[in-house]
């Protein structure tokens, strides 16, 4: 089994010298500042001869005192061996400029140039800086930067051009300074984001295709994103992708609370998948604290955080089944009852619905109600029976065989490319899990299978969904039986001021990998937080997925995904 | 009393025309109302039904608790909407969408009989035309309601529009072919295609004399009605709101209505070929005994309508390409086969 000191001298033996300062945090994870003009190389000899195969996203963080921005690069593997590598390239902050990762990994795309229009770090070699979160007037601004005092800010201010819209509003655009032209981090001439009659006058070829929207407004999404398909006919030429427009600034929101106010926001990310949010940030901090987790609070995170995983599973596949079925789909209303009783069981113990802010530094906010064990033992059984007859009535049906099997079907190997995870990515036979990969909690200690597909097609996605929901079930009568008496909170004091420090902590959401990036400056506030959603790497893989299917089809593709706009916009 | 039935066979022999014109009128009011009334009661059992299913309340307030008046609020509201007519439309053709379709629907209804009066020991149909190509006729009347999905999808200048008015139109030609063969096998096996007639020889039901035939009648029946697993010209999902995308108020409402006025029309047809019409025994029981046809028509077509109403709870939207697929590789061959088989007993029986 690789680890990571042996990661970090294979680096250092093929490249003297590119390392420029490293920490073996553990096995799992190492931090390495690289030479910005090898970083191409290093990570093309992670890929080649570490198997790391799997570019997990990327952050860019500003460090102001320092006068440096870095962009940190989240390499792993898919499931070959467990490092993190946490490559660090550091650029000036008058010029900053890193080169770009887009020719090594496919899925780099977004993430870079995410880094570029918060950032202004400009990521050279990008064939695409478009923005993606933001709106083109207000690029310029660079909102994460840590001098950023609002909209127009203090610092752009002078320069902000107030505009009126058409609808009468007062915009404001940024034009580039002379300094920001020249170093290239803005081109004068940049190529803005298409309109919908640019796009339609660039693509259209002949009389007989159309731009179709499929959002931001339309009956499929399960919350605003753009999707635009050129059809000919019935066929889908191409698809457009775009994301932005619930952006909530939740990261940047987060470095102006303090610590323990952090965790209300990660709720607000995804509130179907809540829990799991809560508990990738409280993890991250732990780690950087130290904080040991009293065995008992690890037992009900886990168990809230499996029942969290039933609750979003159901309403995944049940909301996705309208898709193909039409609302009046029986199934779908019988899915959301059952979610009923495991939501009215997660409140019972944190006593809200859907944003819980459950889980604390160092344990969970309170104990077990009375009674609960026995609710669940009640229930369970129940959840069980039934989504064992969902099984089977898909199973049986032959119009959901016919319009499931073979739709969007991803191979393993494309799968890994793309960068997806979690039931996407587990369809296609490969177990990647990081309650296995990365293990958290007391998963250790439970006995669970990782449920795989074959095909990796949207058949597949909704089975490995459902059969994931019967381990889960599993997992928890586990954790009843096993559960100890004890504090559920830590005895150490949480200090308001965390030391300062950085740790980069990965949970299984229901919708994949999820990875927290925190960096403490010492201060009472987050100095960076990173979310790594795992929707967001989903949802790059869309584009190519729908080329050459069918109407139809896209629908059933974009909706087996089962997307979280919120999470991947932040 | 008997001075009234005077004046009126006075009247009768002097201006027949006049007579006839009047009794039309009367005729086709009366109809009109029957219809209509008919199909609101089935959209109320469809979201009635249809919340039974899903194991949700539906309708329960406006009209007590069932719910009852709740189709005569959304009338209302319906009627009082502002009358949008979307700028870049074909005026004239998205104008008359609606109504050939309101018409086409009432064209299948004049020929249907809506049960029958036994009266001293005969059945008496309830029919406004009894005509002798009838079940001919009302296969061709019901397909008028798929002119006007594509008038209102081609008119509406909008692309969920047209993808909705081409689907209804490739859906249409797929479906309308298989059905007419299954309406050929019953009226060979009836030697009739006069509704009535094909009604009162179904001594055995059709469905049990040619299976296979009310099997594929079925699904091109759910098929011409455009509902779940063959609604892709509305698919909400996909194309929003299909060839209604455009329409709002009253214009939407005429629209919408029709599909339950098919649906209505298309059960009763469905239970007057295949499942024995009014057959049934008579209720012994005074005045009971005279409509007692009508009672058992009207308890075949609620099963039938319920039956449907089933079938778009449980089961997934076709793909368009499925959908012909099935059509004219599947049901056609199949009708044929079934055509033939009517053929063979038919005249074995005969």
């Amino acid at each position: 089994m690789t680890n990571a000191s042996e990661v970090l001298s294979s680096i250092q033996s093929a490249f003297p010298g590119a390392v420029l300062d490293s920490r073996v945090e553990s096995d799992r994870r190492l931090w390495a500042t690289i030479d910005s003009k090898k970083i191409l190389d290093v990570c093309k000899h992670l890929t080649a001869k570490l198997d790391f195969d799997h570019y997990s996203g990327s952050a860019g963080v500003d460090w102001m005192a320092r006068n440096e921005m870095e962009v940190v690069e989240i390499m792993t593997s898919h499931g070959a061996h467990q490092v993190v590598a946490m490559l660090k390239v550091k650029t000036p902050r008058d010029n900053p400029s890193v080169p770009s990762l887009v020719p090594l990994y496919w899925n780099a795309n977004w993430y870079e140039r995410e880094i570029w229009e918060m950032l202004g770090i400009n990521m050279e070699g990008h064939p695409e800086l478009y923005p993606l979160l933001l709106s083109d007037p207000l690029v310029g601004s660079w909102p994460w930067r840590k001098d950023f005092k609002g909209y127009p800010d203090l610092t752009t201010g002078e320069r902000a051009v107030a505009i009126t819209t058409p609808e009468g509003y007062t915009d404001y655009y940024f034009p580039p300074t002379q300094a920001e032209v020249e170093a290239g981090t803005v081109v004068a001439e940049r190529p803005k984001y298409p309109t919908f009659l640019e796009r339609e006058e660039r693509e259209i070829k002949s009389d007989s295709e159309m731009i179709m929207h499929l959002g931001p407004q339309h009956a499929m999404v399960p919350g605003p994103f753009l999707l635009d398909i050129l059809v000919e006919g019935e066929r889908v030429k191409k698809a457009f992708l775009d994301i932005g427009y619930i952006h909530k600034g939740i990261e940047k929101i987060m470095e102006n609370r303090s610590w323990l106010q952090g965790i209300t926001y990660t709720d607000r990310m995804c509130y179907v998948a809540s829990l799991t949010n809560n508990e990738c940030y409280c993890g991250a901090v732990e780690k950087i604290l130290g904080l040991e987790v009293p065995e008992r609070a690890q037992y009900i995170r886990v168990i809230l955080e499996e029942l969290s995983r039933i609750q979003s599973h159901l309403i995944g596949t049940g909301e996705f089944l309208t898709l193909i079925a039409g609302v009046g789909f029986a199934p779908w209303q019988y899915m959301i009852i059952d979610r009923e009783r495991i939501i009215s069981l997660i409140e019972s113990v944190t006593g809200a619905r859907l944003t819980h802010t459950f889980v604390r530094f160092g344990g969970v906010r309170n104990d077990l109600p009375e009674g609960f064990a026995e609710q669940c033992r009640k229930d369970l059984p129940y959840m069980k029976s039934r989504i064992e007859e969902f099984i089977d009535l898909f199973a049986q049906d032959p119009i959901y065989h016919a319009r499931m099997e073979n739709i969007g079907s991803i191979s393993p190997e494309t799968g890994k490319r793309l960068g997806c995870s979690g039931p996407v990515l587990r369809a296609t036979g490969v177990a990647y899990d990081m309650r296995k990969e990365d293990p958290y909690l007391v998963y250790p200690e439970l006995d669970f299978k990782i449920i795989t597909g074959t095909r990796g097609d949207s058949a597949d996605r909704i089975d490995v969904r459902l059969r994931e929901m019967l381990e889960s079930i599993h997992i928890i009568e586990q954790c009843l039986d096993k559960i100890p008496s004890g504090p559920i909170k830590t005895e150490a004091k949480i200090p308001k001021k965390v030391p300062a420090g950085e740790a980069y902590y990965r949970v299984e959401d229901p919708r994949g990998e999820m990875g927290m990036y925190v960096i403490s400056d010492g201060g009472d506030k987050p100095y960076r937080v990173k979310v790594r959603g795992p929707f967001y790497a989903t949802f790059q893989t869309l584009t190519p997925l729908l080329e050459g299917v069918y109407i139809a089809d896209a629908v059933a593709i974009a909706g087996s995904m089962d997307g979280c706009p919120s999470e991947s916009d932040r | 009393m008997d001075g009234i039935i005077e004046i009126i066979t006075q009247f009768a022999a002097q201006e027949p025309a006049i007579f006839a014109l009047i009794i039309g009128i009367i005729g086709a009011a009366v109809l009109s109302a029957v219809v209509n009334v008919g199909a609101m009661l089935v959209i109320w059992a469809d979201r009635k039904v249809m919340s039974d299913f899903c194991n949700r309340f539906g309708p329960n307030r406006v009209g007590g608790r069932w719910g009852i008046l709740q189709l005569g609020a959304d009338a209302i509201k319906l009627f009082t909407k502002e009358d949008v007519i979307p700028a870049g439309v074909d005026k004239g053709v998205y104008v008359w969408a609606p109504i050939i379709a309101s018409a086409g629907t009432m064209l299948v209804a004049a020929a249907i009989p809506f049960g029958a009066l036994h009266i001293g020991g005969k059945n008496y149909p309830l029919v406004v035309a009894n005509m002798d190509i009838s079940a001919f006729y009302v296969e061709a009347a019901l397909s008028i309601m798929s002119i006007a999905v594509f008038m209102a999808g081609y008119s509406s200048n909008n692309k969920y529009s047209i993808l909705g008015g081409f689907r209804g139109v490739a859906r249409m030609i797929a479906y309308e072919v298989p059905m007419g063969v299954c309406v050929i096998s019953v009226a060979v096996m009836a030697h009739s295609l006069n509704l009535v007639e094909i009604v009162e020889s179904q001594t055995v039901w059709y469905a049990f004399a040619q299976p296979l035939g009310f099997i594929i009648f079925i699904i091109a029946l759910v098929t011409d009605l455009g509902r779940v697993p063959f609604d892709q010209s509305e698919a909400e999902e996909e194309i929003i709101c299909g060839y209604s995308t455009e329409y709002s108020g009253i214009r939407w409402g005429l629209l919408y209505f029709q599909e339950y006025n098919n649906f209505l029309l298309g059960s009763i047809l469905l239970t007057l070929l295949f499942l024995g019409g009014w057959h049934g025994p008579i209720i012994p029981i005074p005045i009971l005994d005279m409509i007692s046809p009508m009672i058992w028509l009207l308890m075949k077509v609620i099963i039938v309508i319920w039956f449907i109403i089933l079938i778009r709870a449980s089961l997934f939207r076709l793909r368009i390409d499925q959908v012909t697929d099935l059509g004219w590789k599947w049901m056609l061959p199949l009708s044929l086969l079934n055509l033939g088989w009517a053929v063979l007993i038919g005249s074995y029986f005969a």
